[in-house]
């Protein structure tokens, strides 16, 4: 296994150096401070940072021993973190279409399923009951409006 | 007398004292339960805070503060989890208490301890904001520039165990900020043509996926496991008038701590309450009681944690600058509810600030109120399972995120950071940097662009002024603290 430091520091290094060239992008426009100034302070510095926890991570690489693993459990996690992000954006994109009314308590009752709830009543009742709450909330009393479908 | 008048008649009416209990009452709940913090919390009130006048949002929000810090010691005494990290010390003597039966004066106690150094430090606000402010009402530019420098050293102290993760994490924050319209020139940076980055990433949405989603992604770990629960009879939630008088001598001087160590940035609850309850096991006759259920190991701890929830709003609201990550949670709700804090505040909005002390006080009378009265409903509490209380709170969350601009875009953000936050967290990248990032590098950047255009583009106007140079000064000696104290940890550790 690779360590966490050398993925993350490659990231953020790579990430420094793009926003540092995009910095080159900018027009030259300057009212005492150019907008390339504070860009570039900040991408020099993580980019210092990244370096650093890069050469950490490969030290520490070097002194591990194969590490035990405990990948069954960490596979179930990955896959519940997997099907709730992924619950998160379909519901993004289907309240667009059906509205919030319809798109909530199944987006609840998603995530209820995946952080393992069994009883189906409580499944049904939290995301109907949550859904009208917030709606009698947002909707009534803030007047936020929310999406909807056309009937709504 | 007429500022205490207008403040009591403002926040006693009956179209705002309801949203005091409501922040107090949510807040002891949102602190009694473990994932849950202060900071999430304040983060889940901010859609509703929108919708209300600035004054009635800010007395909202301290009481939310205050609750969460009290309603950690619930879970810390009940199930030995700390809900909030700065009741991490209550739980030394809270839960054997607990164990023994005597829960309910645990929480007694906890709650007196909590009212006590609540008052004391609205009372060391009261006093010491306005004279603050008045001072600060000299600073310039430059010597705004040189606190957001200071403010952001914080960082090093929020950083938690790998310094380098924490900056890392602090300068990715700052990077984040400066997407978007660039102030002076009014360049949108980074957009990559892409209308919505135009204005760069919004900050409820950002503030509500790095702390609420990404916790929310954390707690899929504690799934299939059991709940702490406790399920023993709550009774006797006074201690006697001898217990009382002995421990009055422990609460005081740990409120006056909490107080002290609170006004210092870069500190908060956490490192109070323990200095507190180290401080009170020296001086106590019998140190080898602590640790086995004595009943000052939880009064001094929460008398402290509490005692910080003032003195953290002073340099809040008469400087700008946040003290921890709840206050810069709280300075990130003060901006988006239109409330810019800082000494012109104190000369510009009196009303606010008078509505702001008398509700801050009031809060800590309704944590005794609703202390006392809840003791026998806080172990239901905790029995929510986290299949019903993660998903509420993901919907609640979405819903957040949209009601402020009506966006669905606004939704992926919090998406895209809870997902983010969450990879981040899970390999020891603390959030709270990242969020002081995004929130003082915009100001630290406008502070400096007008010093700039007032000297007329001179750099060595930053360190002409004697004020700048002082909080320069004070800034290393901030970093150095934080790297001075992380070397002991962990040489300890070792």
């Amino acid at each position: 296994m690779i360590a966490s430091e050398i993925v993350f520091g490659a990231v953020f290094m790579l990430l420094s150096i793009f926003f540092f060239a995009m910095t080159f992008t900018f027009p030259e426009i300057t009212i005492a401070l150019s907008p390339t100034v504070f860009p570039r302070f900040v991408t020099v510095c993580l980019f210092l940072l990244s370096s650093l926890l890069l050469i950490q991570g490969i030290r520490k690489q070097r002194k591990q021993q194969p590490a035990e693993r405990r990948e069954k459990i960490e596979r179930v996690y990955l896959l519940r973190f997997i099907l709730l992000a992924a619950a998160g954006f379909l519901y993004t994109r289907l309240i667009r279409y059906t509205g919030y009314v319809v798109a909530t308590p199944l987006f609840i009752a998603a995530a209820m399923l995946v952080f393992a709830e069994k009883k189906w009543y409580r499944i049904i009742l939290i995301s109907v009951g949550t859904t009208a709450v917030l709606y009698l909330v947002f909707r009534m009393v803030f007047r936020v409006p929310l999406p909807r479908f056309g009937l709504w | 007398m007429s500022p205490l008048v207008d403040g009591l008649s403002y926040v006693l009416s009956l179209s705002h004292f309801p949203f005091l209990v409501i922040g107090v009452a949510g807040g002891i709940v949102v602190g009694a339960l473990p994932g849950l913090t202060g900071s999430v919390g304040i983060i889940l009130l901010l859609p509703f805070l929108y919708y209300l006048e600035p004054a009635t949002a800010l007395i909202m929000l301290s009481g939310m503060f205050c609750g969460a810090i009290y309603g950690g010691s619930i879970s810390a005494i009940l199930i030995s989890t700390p809900g909030t990290p700065s009741a991490a010390a209550t739980v030394l003597d809270g839960y054997p208490l607990a164990q023994k039966g005597e829960a309910g004066k645990a929480i007694g106690v906890a709650t007196i301890a909590s009212t006590t150094g609540g008052i004391i430090s609205t009372l060391c606000m009261i006093f010491i904001s306005p004279q603050l402010a008045r001072f600060a009402l000299k600073f310039g530019p430059e010597e705004y520039f040189a606190l957001m420098v200071f403010g952001l050293t914080v960082i090093a102290s929020v950083s938690g165990r790998s310094l380098v993760k924490g900056l890392i994490s602090g300068f990715f924050g700052l990077l984040i900020a400066s997407i978007g319209i660039d102030e002076l020139t009014g360049y949108a940076r980074f957009s990559f043509d892409v209308p919505n980055l135009m204005t760069g990433f919004p900050m409820l949405p950002v503030l509500i996926g790095m702390f609420a989603v990404s916790q929310i992604f954390m707690e899929l770990g504690n799934v299939g496991k059991k709940l702490q629960r406790y399920d023993q009879k709550i009774k006797g939630v006074f201690p006697t008038w001898k217990e009382f008088k002995s421990l009055i001598t422990v609460i005081i001087p740990a409120s006056f701590l909490g107080t002290f160590i609170g006004i210092i940035p870069g500190t908060g609850g956490a490192i109070a309450s323990f200095m507190a309850y180290n401080e009170t096991r020296r001086f106590s006759k019998d140190p080898d009681s602590f640790g086995k259920g004595n009943l000052a190991g939880v009064a001094a701890p929460e008398a402290a944690n509490n005692g910080t929830t003032g003195g953290a709003m002073v340099p809040l609201l008469t400087l700008g600058i946040p003290g921890d990550v709840v206050t810069a949670v709280m300075l990130g709700a003060l901006l988006l509810i239109g409330v810019r804090p800082g000494p012109l505040l104190f000369q510009q909005n009196p009303q606010i600030i008078n509505a702001l002390f008398v509700g801050f006080m009031l809060a800590q009378f309704l944590i005794l109120g609703l202390g006392l009265a809840g003791v026998k409903v806080f172990p239901r509490i905790l029995k929510v399972p986290i299949s019903i209380l993660f998903p509420v709170i993901f919907a609640l969350c979405f819903l957040g995120s949209f009601s402020l601009n009506n966006s669905i875009y606004d939704m992926l953000v919090a998406l895209l950071f809870g997902v983010i936050g969450y990879f981040m967290r899970k390999h020891g990248f603390p959030a709270a940097p990242m969020i002081l990032g995004v929130i003082l590098g915009p100001l630290a950047e406008r502070e400096l662009g007008k010093a700039l255009i007032m000297s007329h583009g001179d750099w060595s106007t930053l360190v002409r002024s004697p004020i700048a140079l002082f909080f320069y000064g004070i800034s290393i000696l901030s970093v150095s603290y934080s790297l001075l104290r992380l070397r002991r940890s962990k040489q300890k550790g070792k």
